[in-house]
């Protein structure tokens, strides 16, 4: 789907079905360099399954046109404008990395917006290493490199790909390499207002973590928790880009959150 | 440090896409001999048609011992995804049908396989689909046969059976340039000796039953997406429409970077049916998992023989692709060009043929890429049927001799063709 926000088009990946915002939508944010692919194997299990999904490519990622955001903050008030264009009151957000500073920066621009929150491989804050930064601004491809070399686990380096003949480093570090990166990475670097949006968070939350995250080391991650007060899934063996490296554990475990928020709103 | 993993050439050969299976340890890439999987539920069956997660359904589209040999194939040639087939000439087949249709166009360097030529000129132009042939490596010559519908230019990194080293890095700024991907067949080189995506190009094709599979065994072919093509430049709606087929899907939106190797699973795969089988695929991992050290001996065993030919009395010329002085030459093939050389014997047709008669140790057959010597003399088998002046505008002198060198020891590779030599001597008077 397409369509136009602030002048520059926006790309939004569906899950393989038409958008439909009378059924419970579940918005997905891609991280750094990233873009809708990063949920190719959450989307469309959501989108068969009684769900409308919205995965955008944030503006200067991929296939959507404008500028990349250059502050965290500037990711509020689009992801609202966003929600209203394609009609939608409310959705359950979920980020990966940089894609869950952005989904607070929703919350804090439009606390009504969001039925849940769940974060994956990330934290309240995510510090980012300035020769990464660095190196991003005067060679994206180089800091792609380096992104997937620290951000895959030791399972995705050993070759191994859920879909079959497929290179999930490779492919994610084609799409990174193109992408806005340097932009990316100094928005999380400089973003400080993740702790206070969280302290003020009033929806059902969780969060899924990796135990070989050295982007964003499991420890913050479990901070986070302890600050949501949830009790995170922690994903055994698999590092910071969990929704490529494992998509099933990921799939499940963001299944089983979804549709426990679901059965109570309908309870109640 | 290669595009998919922190890992070396060399251990990724060995260890890409398996870890032990879990039930039984198995340390050898297990043979999954099966033509279907059983589903675990009536939800998981349709969670597979409906691509909400991958895995296999039939071994036709994907198995997971050819997967294994497919991400081992990705991960060394540093593209984003590969697909195994049953034979080289299908993976070339596959590629081709799935960036033309009828009315399109293909630029093809001029030094190419005979049978890929074959297919180009004949097969292709019965459905609609025509090729230019040229000189790859004059730029001029390649702007000028592009096309408004051309939709892929095609070449070897060394060619079969001239041995002429393509300029990719060239080839691959003009091609891009006018908005069309450079499909290269890299069989003679392998990645061990050159990755051709470092270089620009986009597709890469291999024959596995050549140098990779490395030992005779089995026929296989091989597809890599090199992932940097914009198949959203307005030239391929096949990768940017909705595929009614398969779930209306638009490739290049769900896939990016594997769009085009995703295309080539859900709809050649289906209709070629030309899949590899998983014992071929095991028996081609046997030689993937020496890949390196095989190469590096085949081109020792290349560069001795070829110096020790020079001075032989009965040889009249040799030729290997780094006769070639062209600083891309050895830009791309740092680590040696290949393990083929051609050389001319002393009596003509006649001493030619005596030599394959003689020789005892190197075989006499139409193949290339054994771990075994391997001759050929086109003038009494291939060729057999052409005048001398035919033949030699075919770019083949009668007294030529094709050379696959294999892994013998050099000594005895040595001695096989000094009796070989002998022979075309006394042939020649
Ligand atoms: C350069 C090249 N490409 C493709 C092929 C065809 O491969 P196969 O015999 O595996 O179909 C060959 C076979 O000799 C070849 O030399």
């Amino acid at each position: 789907m397409e369509l136009t926000i602030n002048n520059a088009p926006v790309y939004v990946a569906t899950g393989g079905k038409d958008f439909n915002p009378k059924l419970p939508t579940v918005l997905f944010l891609h991280g750094s360099g990233g873009d809708h692919r990063t949920w190719a194997l959450q989307t469309r299990w959501f989108a068969y399954h009684g769900y409308s999904v919205l995965a955008p490519d944030l503006p200067g990622h991929s296939l959507s046109g404008g500028e990349a955001f250059t502050s965290i903050e500037q990711s509020g008030p689009w992801l609202s404008d966003f929600m209203e264009a394609v009609g939608v009151k409310s959705a359950h957000v979920v980020g990966h990395s940089q894609g869950f500073l952005s989904a607070l920066e929703l919350a804090r621009t439009a606390p009504e917006k969001l039925m849940s929150i769940t974060a994956i491989g990330t934290a309240a804050a995510i510090p980012v290493n300035q020769a990464l930064i660095d190196t991003a601004k005067a060679n994206s491809d180089k800091a792609a490199q380096m992104m997937c070399n620290w951000g895959f686990g030791p399972d995705a380096h050993l070759g191994n790909s859920s879909v079959p003949g497929m290179q999930p480093i490779a492919i994610s570090r084609a799409i990174m390499s193109r992408n806005p990166l340097a932009a990316d990475l100094q928005a999380c670097a400089d973003y400080k207002g993740g702790a206070d949006v969280v302290a003020s968070l009033s929806v059902p939350a969780h969060c899924i973590l990796a135990s070989a995250d050295k982007m964003t080391p499991v420890k913050a991650g479990m901070a986070l928790a302890e600050s949501l007060g949830v009790t995170p899934t922690i994903i055994k063996g698999y590092g910071h880009m969990l929704p490529l490296e494992a998509p099933k554990q990921t799939l499940t475990a963001l299944r089983a959150f979804i549709e426990m928020v679901q059965t109570k709103r309908a309870a109640a | 440090m290669t595009k998919s993993s922190y890992f070396k050439p060399a251990t990724i050969a060995l260890h890409t896409g398996y870890t032990p299976e879990s039930d039984h340890g198995a340390r050898a890439v297990p043979i999954y001999q099966t033509t279907s999987y059983a589903f675990d539920s009536v939800e998981g069956a349709s969670s597979l048609f409906n691509v909400e997660q991958g895995g296999h359904i039939y071994s036709r589209i994907s198995n997971p011992t050819v997967a294994v040999l497919e991400q081992r194939l990705a991960a060394l040639e540093g593209g984003t995804g590969a697909i195994c087939t049953a034979s080289g000439m299908s993976a070339l087949f596959a590629t081709f049908i799935t960036l033309c249709s009828a009315g399109d166009h293909i630029v093809s360097s001029e030094q190419i396989y005979g049978s890929t030529a074959t297919t180009l000129r004949y097969t292709l132009k019965r459905f609609g689909i025509t090729t230019d042939f040229v000189d790859i490596n004059d730029p001029k010559a390649l702007k000028a046969a592009i096309k408004p519908n051309t939709k892929l230019v095609f070449c070897e990194s060394i060619s079969n059976p001239g041995m002429q080293v393509s300029n990719l890095p060239e080839i691959s700024k003009i091609a891009n340039e006018a908005g069309v991907p450079v499909v290269v067949d890299a069989t003679f080189a392998t990645p061990a000796l050159n990755r051709p995506i470092e270089h620009g190009a986009n597709i890469v094709v291999h024959s596995i039953t050549k140098w990779i599979g490395g030992h005779g065994a089995a026929i296989g072919g091989c597809i890599v997406d090199g992932g940097n093509f914009n198949w959203g430049n307005g030239k391929f709606p096949e990768m940017t429409e909705p595929y009614a087929p398969f779930h209306g899907m638009k490739f290049w939106e769900e896939f990016g970077p594997t769009a085009f190797v995703m295309k080539i699973r859900s709809e050649a795969m289906r209709d070629l049916g030309a899949a590899l089988s998983p014992h071929n695929a095991f028996l081609i991992l046997q030689g993937v998992e020496t890949l390196n050290l095989r190469m590096q001996k085949h081109v020792s065993n290349t560069a001795t023989l070829r110096d020790w030919l020079a001075q032989q009395d009965g040889v009249t010329w040799v030729r290997h692709p780094e006769d070639d002085a062209k600083p891309f030459v050895a830009e791309m093939f740092p680590d040696g060009a290949g393990s083929m050389l051609c050389f001319g014997v002393a009596g003509g047709r006649e001493g030619g043929a005596a030599f394959i008669k003689t020789v005892s140790l190197a075989s006499h057959l139409a193949n290339v890429g054994d771990s075994r010597t391997l001759v050929l003399h086109p003038g009494s088998t291939t060729h057999s049927r052409l005048t001398k002046t035919d033949m030699e505008a075919a770019g083949i002198n009668e007294d030529l001799i094709r050379v696959s060198v294999g892994l013998e020891d050099i000594k005895d590779i040595q001695a096989d063709f000094a009796k070989g030599l002998k022979a075309a001597i006394r042939a020649a008077g």
